[in-house]
């Protein structure tokens, strides 16, 4: 359902009381599906369409990011999941940063990011 | 972090081609999708004392649930996977690496890797993928490089794979057709069960692995596969193994196996191939590489060709450069298709084996492609676009 607001079409997701946290809705935004994510208190909003093969990245899993130090000389790296959330496309794992749309690996191969919006207790994605 | 409620994929896959695009009007055969067989019907079908062996190890998770069930009533798929594999493994070991990504990658109409293919799924993923012919190379077989014994397990189990196929899951009229599996290491068996080619309509041709092959398939060794192929016009795929990759000792992930082993395994045949003279020898034998995308075909005919004009008494059938051996007699099919390369390059490699190119999925696997890699390519004509898709495949399999 898409609301007036200033004469930009926003969408309506959920009733904050109606969205999990964890938790996950798809929403259809202009032409697009959009996946809205509620994770530890924060909305993230990225397309529903994978970069590489245009997959149901937004069905996908949701993790923390993997990061790694290569530490001193001869050693493993240290690696450790951060608390920034990544999705990956079921399809063949590409991942994106949920803040950023941004691939884990390459800046130049991203999800359209949303902007999330909560008025009134409803949460709406801006298109 | 709370696990966050992963969505149910298949209510979100009424329009199969919703997402990556629509296929045109193209028609399409997948010449390489693989079937995980379920281990408690393919002992039916073996001898003694395989037969007995086989019904010891399997699990009960293969004899009875089925994929979604396995993951809905235990919730730790992890535990059930190695539940699944680690009976069958006694037998046919399987490989190191996670394919499916500690659970990343997901596939809505097969149970791979947790369980069986359910039958009555393949049409789905068929309609999934958007292909109206499926040829089917077993999965159970892509384990056979990593049996070191030498004695009647591989034949025993391809046998069995063959025979449940053919009675239970080939279906022309529904345009799944399958590969007879090669115990190449038992050359007179591979002969004769090549020869089943001929009695079933279901079956297009044989396949042989590449990885895990000594001697390499140019020797002579194996003549009588190839001079039966060639009479009969049943061509052979050659296919890794992907138990093969853990011959690559010492690499660090599953990344850098795969991206090294499959590849390698082409190459490593074709150089054989081709320097030992096959396509000289059986002029007509159809064989085609499967499952290592186009872009190390042309460094390699490169590679050939240079080495070929300093040292040419080594390989004295050959009556043309190494290179347009690679471009003029032999196939290959087209996944995982290199499209992070770029146009430009991609392009290069099509001018090299363009012609000689075959659609594949590989589906259920990690790294499938689907029709789009290629209906999306800005530099192919549509008459080019469809003989990739189809027009090859019907040609030299007769599907």
């Amino acid at each position: 359902m898409s609301e007036r607001d200033g004469g930009a079409a926003r969408v309506r997701v959920a009733t904050e009381s109606e969205f999990d946290d964890p938790g996950r809705e798809i929403v259809t935004v202009g032409d697009a599906e959009v996946g809205v994510f509620l994770i530890d208190g924060a909305y993230y909003a990225v397309r529903n369409q994978c970069a590489h093969e245009g997959g149901p990245v937004c069905m996908g899993e949701v993790r923390n990011e993997l990061e790694a130090d290569p530490g001193e000389a001869g050693s493993l790296p240290t690696e450790a999941f951060t608390g920034a959330k990544t999705v990956s496309c079921p399809w063949h794992g590409y991942t994106y940063r949920l803040e950023t749309g941004e691939h884990v690996g390459v800046d130049d191969v991203a999800l359209q990011t949303y902007e999330v919006v909560v008025e009134d207790g409803v949460v709406y994605v801006e298109p | 972090m709370a696990e966050i409620p992963t969505i149910d994929l298949e209510a979100h896959a009424s329009e199969p081609l919703s997402y990556g695009g629509e296929l045109d009007g193209y028609t399409v055969v997948d010449t390489d999708a693989h079937f995980l067989a379920p281990a408690k019907d393919l002992v039916e079908y073996m001898d003694e004392p395989w037969r007995t062996r086989a019904s010891q190890v399997i699990p009960d998770v293969w004899r009875e649930a089925s994929a979604r069930e396995a993951r809905t009533s235990d919730g730790r798929l992890g535990r059930i996977r190695r539940a699944a594999y680690g009976g069958l493994s006694a037998i046919l070991p399987g490989t190191t690496g996670d394919r499916q990504q500690w659970g990343k990658v997901i596939r809505e109409h097969s149970a791979y890797p947790d369980a069986a293919q359910e039958v009555s799924k393949l049409p789905d993923a068929m309609e999934f993928l958007g292909v109206d012919t499926s040829i089917q190379i077993s999965h159970f077989m892509l384990n056979a490089a990593g049996v070191g014994a030498d004695d009647g397990r591989i034949p025993t189990f391809f046998r069995a794979y063959t025979q449940y196929m053919i009675e239970e899951v080939l279906d022309p009229d529904r345009g799944i057709y399958g590969f007879v599996p090669l115990p190449q290491d038992h050359v007179d068996l591979a002969v004769e069960m090549l020869s089943w080619v001929e009695d079933h309509e279901g079956l297009v041709g044989g396949v042989m692995l590449t990885a895990g092959a000594v001697p390499p398939l140019g020797n002579r060794k194996y003549d009588p596969i190839y001079e039966l192929a060639e009479d009969l016009d049943v061509p052979l795929a050659l296919h890794t193994s992907g138990s093969g990759l853990d011959s690559l000792q010492g690499f660090g992930s599953f990344l850098e196996t795969h991206t090294l082993g499959f590849m390698q395994n082409n190459q490593s045949q074709l150089v054989s191939m081709v320097f030992q003279g096959v396509p000289e020898r059986y002029p007509d034998l159809d064989v085609v590489f499967v499952e290592s995308g186009v872009a190390y075909l042309p460094a390699l005919g490169a590679r050939m060709d240079e080495e070929w004009l300093k040292r040419t008494e080594e390989a004295p059938l050959l009556e043309k450069r190494p290179s347009e051996y690679l471009r003029e007699d032999f196939y290959y099919t087209s996944q995982p298709l290199e499209t992070a390369a770029g146009t430009a390059h991609l392009e290069h490699c099509f001018e090299f084996v363009g012609d000689r190119l075959m659609y594949a999925s590989d589906y259920p696997h990690w790294d499938f492609d689907r029709p789009t890699t290629i209906t999306n390519l800005p530099f192919l004509s549509r008459a080019e676009k469809q003989r990739i898709l189809a027009g090859n495949a019907q040609e030299v399999f007769g599907v």
